[in-house]
């Protein structure tokens, strides 16, 4: 609940160089990642930042290529922010944030070519479509982060369907989903001349901006800035090269996750 | 002897008369979890939800400034009422007040009365259920805490606790303490030992 | 149900594709309290089934025309996962199976929940099916009365879930996805522990009284297991705590 005691207890904290949770300022929540928890799915993975937790899966259906792309897969990428998750989620179509949140996640997976596109052509006029669900079940802030986690991890432990005499086949001796890239995020909450790395639920009613970097090993691959307020452009390249940094345990923790 | 029951499990044989329980067939059902004592026929919430009654202590949020009254959430399925006539504050939405329950009306609206605005300081949501414990026989657990940490605090039956000053991160981890062991024995003692050890 | 020719045979010498006999439910876990943010919630494995439940409330009910003065309205909602099952990715949203899903299991915690309590107000109940592999409408009972407990909400009895059918022309207990789509009948059943009465019950297929009486007992001699099951669920968190500490000196950690 947004009360005004909170915001001022977050500001006097943070004045004194603390977070309320007790956090430094560039400091993640723990993390936590595990992989293959839904075996229905072709890939998932539930994602844990603080009380944070979101499930991904990943399924392959075939279907018809974009005309401008005839030889590519498709990537489809959904988010739900489930009512279980949260007193201020509502059943009904997907919100504002709900939309965004998907769409940020979706361009750091395109732009890292996580998936490899190109190997999911099957015959002419039929390609794989690759969907992946997002799915909040419970909020604490950051979604951006832990949806990434999840997306991420639940593609890069994706098995790869076949079809057989027209049928696809969905169990059995498969491949891997062919991937080339992990991608991470690192999300930024500025409040007050103070930036925070990972900002909390708590923390989220208070920011006045906020800003998403998904890179991998080599480069930035999207980056999203939210909410109202702004950021200068000092605080851009602070908030870069600490994302630079953190990334290393978020994809460590990936790869671990994978098997790798 | 003290049992842990669950909602439907029977208590008594015999139609008793008894908080959170109720009669069928002349034998006597748990509505809720809780912790039923055979001897002195208490059934005490393990969870449990608020019910306001008059003289209760409460701690809410403005939610609404509406010219003559102030809606405030009790974090409750009810909502609260103070009349512009009963208050003394200068209340805006998202302020937290202390008041006290003066009656419930007719559907169910808690009209409060006495507010008091609580300035500074922190709110931590607490279990309905879990708030006699924290308060303890005649506050003994409450003033243990709040004179061993020198945070004051104000507690609210709907489950709002509101601290300030002091050692407050060490009084934040006794109400959390308090909250997951209430249904166990010795609890006082621990969080004496608990939060003279920190000192 | 289907008629096709390409149907499997589903038991062999007495023994189903699983292993299990015809009496034999699948392996059932049951978590209580597993999200933070709610006001009760639970987990349940039940078979290759894996589905989360979570209770709102009781709130104020909103839109406003919704309530009831008399007493607390349930909202519930039923969904499956896109990616929950084996087949293709499910269409998200609401259809026309789960909106009647939804309804039934509202109908079934409409009848144990005081709702008296709470006029003007409503109380929402989520069931999310990660994982389906049938049987999931039983199991989303079973798992939100355990969620309904954690959260305080006063009740008169805990109901479960279990489904019956019928392969052939033997009666058997907690259908899976495979059975339940070459079955002869489906039977989903909710019962209350306490009153043994039954709050929901559906049947899809061909079966005679006395098959349906056979099954309805079956249903509820499994109810006794599945009953321990979710009291155990709500009680070991308790227990767990208080075996910390020594019960003769309980002022110290043992």
């Amino acid at each position: 609940m947004k009360t005004t005691m909170t915001g001022e207890y977050i500001k006097e904290m943070l004045g004194r160089g603390v977070r309320e949770d007790g956090r430094k300022f560039l400091e993640y929540r723990p993390m936590d990642l595990k992989v293959g928890i839904i075996p229905n799915a072709e890939g998932s993975a539930e994602a844990y930042l603080g009380n944070t937790r979101v499930l991904a899966g990943v399924k392959l259906v075939p279907g018809e290529p974009m005309p401008d792309k005839p030889l590519e897969g498709n990537l489809v990428t959904s988010a739900e922010l489930l009512p279980l998750a949260s007193e201020e989620f509502d059943i009904g179509p997907p919100s504002p944030e709900a939309v965004e949140l998907a769409r940020v996640v979706d361009r750091g997976i395109r732009a890292a070519n996580v998936v490899d596109m190109q190997k999911l052509f099957i015959e002419e006029g039929s390609v794989w479509n690759v969907f992946i669900d997002i799915y909040i079940l419970n909020y604490d802030g950051n979604l951006f982060d832990a949806s990434t986690l999840a997306a991420t991890s639940a593609l890069l432990s994706a098995r790869m369907p076949k079809i057989e005499e027209k049928k696809v086949i969905r169990e059995g001796n498969l491949g891997k989903l062919p991937t080339t890239n992990i991608i991470t995020s690192s999300t930024f909450g500025s409040m007050s001349e103070h930036v925070l790395l990972d900002p909390s639920g708590n923390e989220e009613l208070f920011i006045d901006a906020r800003l998403t970097i998904a890179n991998d090993e080599r480069s930035v691959r999207a980056m999203q800035k939210g909410l109202s307020g702004s950021i200068t452009p000092k605080e851009v390249e602070q908030m870069l090269e600490v994302a630079f940094e953190k990334s290393k345990a978020a994809r460590s923790m990936v790869r671990k996750a994978i098997g790798e | 002897m003290q049992k842990i029951v669950v909602p439907g499990e029977k208590l008594e044989d015999k139609p008793l008369r008894i908080d959170e329980a109720f009669t069928e067939d002349g034998k006597t059902y748990s509505t809720i979890m809780g912790m039923y004592d055979d001897v002195r026929k208490v059934l005490t919430p393990l969870e449990g939800l608020w019910y306001p009654r008059p003289g209760d202590d409460t701690v809410g949020v403005v939610q609404e400034d509406k010219f003559n009254v102030y809606i405030i959430d009790l974090n409750s399925p009810y909502r609260g009422l103070i009349f512009a006539k009963d208050c003394n504050e200068d209340l805006m939405a998202g302020d937290i007040i202390e008041a006290e329950v003066k009656e419930l009306d007719k559907t169910k609206t808690v009209i409060l009365a006495r507010p008091r605005k609580l300035i500074g300081g922190k709110i931590l949501y607490v279990r309905p259920s879990k708030i006699p414990r924290l308060l303890g026989k005649s506050n003994t657990m409450l003033r243990q805490i709040t004179q061993l940490t020198q945070t004051s605090a104000t507690v609210g039956l709907n489950g709002l606790v509101w601290l300030k000053g002091g050692r407050i991160d060490a009084a934040t981890e006794a109400v959390a303490t308090v909250q997951n062991e209430a249904h166990t024995a010795g609890l006082t003692d621990r969080i004496r030992a608990m939060l003279e050890r920190h000192r | 149900m289907s008629t096709s020719q390409d149907k499997p045979q589903l038991i062999i010498d007495g023994k189903r594709l699983d292993g299990r006999g015809p009496g034999d439910m699948r392996r059932i876990s049951i978590e209580a309290n597993v999200l933070k943010n709610a006001a009760g919630s639970a987990y349940i494995e039940w078979g290759n089934n894996k589905i989360l439940a979570a209770v709102y409330g009781p709130r104020e009910a909103l839109p406003k025309h919704t309530s009831d003065p008399e007493k607390a309205v349930i909202k519930c909602r039923y969904q499956m996962a896109p990616f929950s099952s084996l087949e293709d990715h499910g269409r998200t949203g609401p259809n026309r199976r789960s909106t009647e899903i939804s309804k039934v299991i509202r109908e079934v915690f409409e009848n144990v929940v005081i709702r008296e309590q709470f006029p003007g107000s409503e109380i929402s109940i989520f069931i999310e099916v990660l994982q389906a592999d049938g049987g999931t409408r039983a199991a989303g009972v079973t798992v939100a009365a355990v969620a309904l407990a954690t959260s305080g909400i006063p009740m008169i009895d805990i109901p479960y879930g279990v489904s019956v059918g019928k392969i052939g022309d033997q009666i058997v207990i907690d259908l899976n996805k495979i059975e339940d789509n070459y079955s002869d009948a489906d039977v989903p059943i909710a019962i209350g522990a306490r009153d043994g009465k039954i709050l929901l019950l559906q049947m899809d297929g061909d079966m005679t009284n006395a098959e349906i009486a056979k099954g309805i007992r079956m249903a509820q001699e499994a109810g006794s297991v599945i009953s321990k099951l979710q009291t155990d669920a709500l009680r070991g968190p308790y227990l767990k705590i208080s075996e910390k500490y020594d019960a003769d000196d309980p002022s110290v950690p043992k």
